[in-house]
């Protein structure tokens, strides 16, 4: 019985929904994300699979240390950065498939969702370029903007649900909904907020003096964050239970993003701070209130 | 925080071509900037002193690969001016379509450029879509796409064909819809609003001050367009500059749209005028052209990004020395006071509302590599460089 309890956790941390599934449906969600985004702007665009071929490429590539990084918290930021991903992952019940499940694991979720956007910014400094500098200042004024609404949202959904990731469906909370996905559009450094690494004011921001296999890993964490928190706005918000549910509402979820890739120009840092906190905020506390009256 | 450089080129994903602006930045925010030059030097006027009238038309067009045609125009214009050409009123009129059809090309470029500076990839490949159109169409006039070389002294190369002139009809009524649309969305698109509204602020004052041209004058309020002075056709048709009160970036781009559809304007009653002229295109002007020496003349020309300038003088079989002044450099005086105050972020999207070309603003600068100090270049050894006329 241990030895079955022992094989079904290695699999579920190796292949479903752990790191084969992030590797493969994160690299995925990002080729089918640039593919549609393409086709909405009349262009052909890269193949789905093209960002497996980056990864490969990137790989194989040497590594290099440029003067002035440090090359250990260079290395260890994108693992930090993938390894907490995958560790939210283990509270995500998706399809089933569930690794730890205890009252109060949205806290740890919130806890290990920042830790990778805050090593995304450490690697920025790390790197000792102007253009990083300025670029992980941004990532952190911006995990200051969004988190607020984002932790509020999940509370909503979380005093629910006994603060644990369970399907539930918060169409009855559509502020908090908003909330949650202009988080995930935040986390996810998507347009309108790809703020942090805008290519025409400061290069690639934080990962500017980042090549070869730390930038793989960094494109692998960012594939992890896809697939990590599509699953959890399929799952916690939108109420996926099964295997077919999922896939449609993470579908849906991808849809929404990608149509937000495409209509809107990007934000400066400090419009986005300001519609995160004046706009974002207060909408979301409504249904946080609404919430809390409702119960206590 | 400690306000700290940063560089802002040579090489930078916002420029297509090499320029440097050092920028002081105090947090987000620029606090001074610093432009540097000279990495794109083509040392092309020097090279017209080495070179007979009739090649420095082709020289010329190499200037700019945006707006080529109206760099010959000028150079051609101001020799006819020497020579007391009167050149036929056809080849007038075709130098005025193919010159709006290739201000329609830059405008819609510049626009689109600033639509991927703010992040908004849509617009940019919409723009970057319709603006195929236009190259089309210049390619069904003058058989290229870019460079198209239709000016030679005296006249044009090629005549259109009526069944051109319907073609290049239905072309811009397409566009007209386009420009409409895009009209729309610079002018109610919330998102796009956002990022360009109140940035890059240019007083009328301070354009009086520094003098930048074309739409970036126009839009801080100030009347100046060259074709309104009449030059080449333009004397035959009804003109009347646009001019904007807004003085920021979001102004230009709206009198760079309009200047869009007021070009579409300009060629269909060129079209339709050009119906009952003769099919004279070009005088007969001998190869080895000789102009008597010292004769001197100045060609303007209003160029998609501003006036367009050229000061000639001769030296008999060719110039003795070429002067040309780009409207980008024009601008360039301006850059600083536009960019202090704002945001890291705003200084791609204030120098694509500029729609500035680096590579004919270039100039240089000589420096001593051991003292590292600049030199000033006399007029008795610019004379002796590069082998011209006057160096052999």
């Amino acid at each position: 019985m241990a030895a079955d309890m022992l094989l079904i956790l290695i699999f579920q941390l190796l292949v479903f929904p752990g790191f084969a599934a992030a590797f493969f449906a994160g690299f995925l969600y990002m080729g089918l994300s640039r593919k549609i985004a393409a086709h909405m702007q009349h262009r052909i665009g890269p193949p789905v699979r093209q960002p497996f071929y980056d990864f490969i490429k990137l790989m194989s590539k040497e590594n290099i240390t440029t003067k002035g990084t440090i090359g250990v918290l260079a290395t260890l930021c994108p693992v930090v950065s993938f390894a907490s991903m995958m560790t939210v992952l283990m509270f995500i019940p998706i399809a089933g498939f569930q690794l730890i499940s205890f009252p109060g694991s949205v806290f740890v979720v919130i806890y290990f969702l920042i830790m990778s956007s805050a090593f995304f910014a450490i690697a920025g400094f790390a790197a000792g370029n102007p253009f990083a500098t300025v670029g992980s200042i941004r990532e952190i004024t911006q995990l200051f903007s969004y988190e607020f609404p984002f932790i509020v949202s999940l509370i909503t959904i979380g005093l629910l649900t006994g603060f644990q990731i369970v399907p539930y469906s918060a169409i009855g909370f559509p502020f908090a909904l908003f909330a949650f996905f202009m988080g995930v559009l935040g986390k996810l450094m998507l347009p309108p907020f790809h703020i942090p690494e805008a290519e025409q004011e400061i290069v690639a921001g934080p990962l500017t003096e980042y090549s070869g296999p730390r930038l793989a890993l960094f494109e692998l964490a960012r594939a992890a964050g896809y697939w990590t928190l599509v699953s959890l706005g399929a799952v916690f918000f939108l109420g996926a239970s099964d295997i077919i549910t999922f896939i449609v509402y993470s579908a849906v979820m991808l849809l929404a993003l990608i149509i937000f890739r495409t209509v809107f120009a990007r934000i400066r840092i400090d419009q986005a701070f300001r519609l995160y906190w004046f706009v974002v905020a207060p909408l979301a506390l409504i249904d946080l209130i609404r919430v809390m009256v409702g119960m206590y | 925080m400690h306000d700290y450089f940063l560089p802002f080129g040579p090489q930078h994903p916002a420029l297509a071509e090499p320029m440097h602006i050092k920028l002081r930045v105090d947090g987000e925010t620029i606090v001074g900037s610093e432009l540097v030059l000279g990495y794109n030097h083509k040392g092309i006027e020097k090279s017209f002193e080495a070179r007979p009238w009739v090649k420095g038309v082709y020289l010329s067009e190499r200037v700019c690969g945006i707006c080529g045609h109206y760099h010959t125009s000028c150079y051609c214009q101001g020799i006819e001016s020497l020579m007391g050409l009167e050149i036929p009123e056809r080849a007038e009129y075709i130098r005025l379509i193919i010159a709006e059809v290739e201000r329609l090309h830059s405008h819609l470029f510049g626009l689109g450029i600033v639509a991927w500076e703010i992040g908004l990839d849509t617009l940019f490949h919409y723009i970057f879509r319709d603006r195929e159109l236009v190259m089309d169409t210049q390619e069904l006039l003058t058989g290229n796409r870019v460079h198209f070389v239709m000016n030679v002294i005296g006249g044009v190369r090629r005549d259109f064909s009526l069944g051109q002139a319907r073609e290049v009809e239905r072309a811009l009524k397409k566009l007209e819809d386009r420009v409409d649309y895009y009209l729309g969305i610079f002018r109610n698109d919330a998102s796009v609003k956002n990022r360009l509204r109140h940035i890059g602020y240019l007083s009328k004052p301070k354009a009086k001050q520094f003098t930048p041209v074309g739409p970036n004058v126009r839009a801080s309020g100030i009347d100046y367009d060259v074709r309104e002075t009449g030059y080449s056709a333009y004397k035959h048709l009804e003109f009347k500059p646009i001019i904007g009160q807004g003085g920021d970036a979001l102004e230009r781009c709206l009198i760079r749209l309009k200047e869009c559809k007021q070009s579409i304007g300009l060629i269909r009653a060129s079209l339709a005028n050009m119906d009952r002229l003769p099919k004279e295109t070009s005088l007969k002007i001998p190869a080895a052209i000789n102009i008597r020496q010292g004769l001197e003349t100045v060609s303007r020309v209003e160029a998609p990004r501003g006036e367009l300038l050229y000061y000639i003088r001769s030296a008999g079989d060719r110039p003795y020395r070429v002067k040309i002044r780009t409207p980008t450099y024009q601008t360039f005086h301006a850059l600083e006071e536009m960019l202090k105050g704002y945001a890291i972020a705003d200084v791609p999207v204030i120098l694509a509302s500029l729609d500035p070309c680096f590579s004919c603003t270039d100039r240089m600068t000589l420096i001593d590599d051991k003292t590292r100090k600049e030199r000033i270049v006399t007029k008795h050894e610019i004379l002796h460089m590069g082998g011209g006329s006057h160096g052999r």
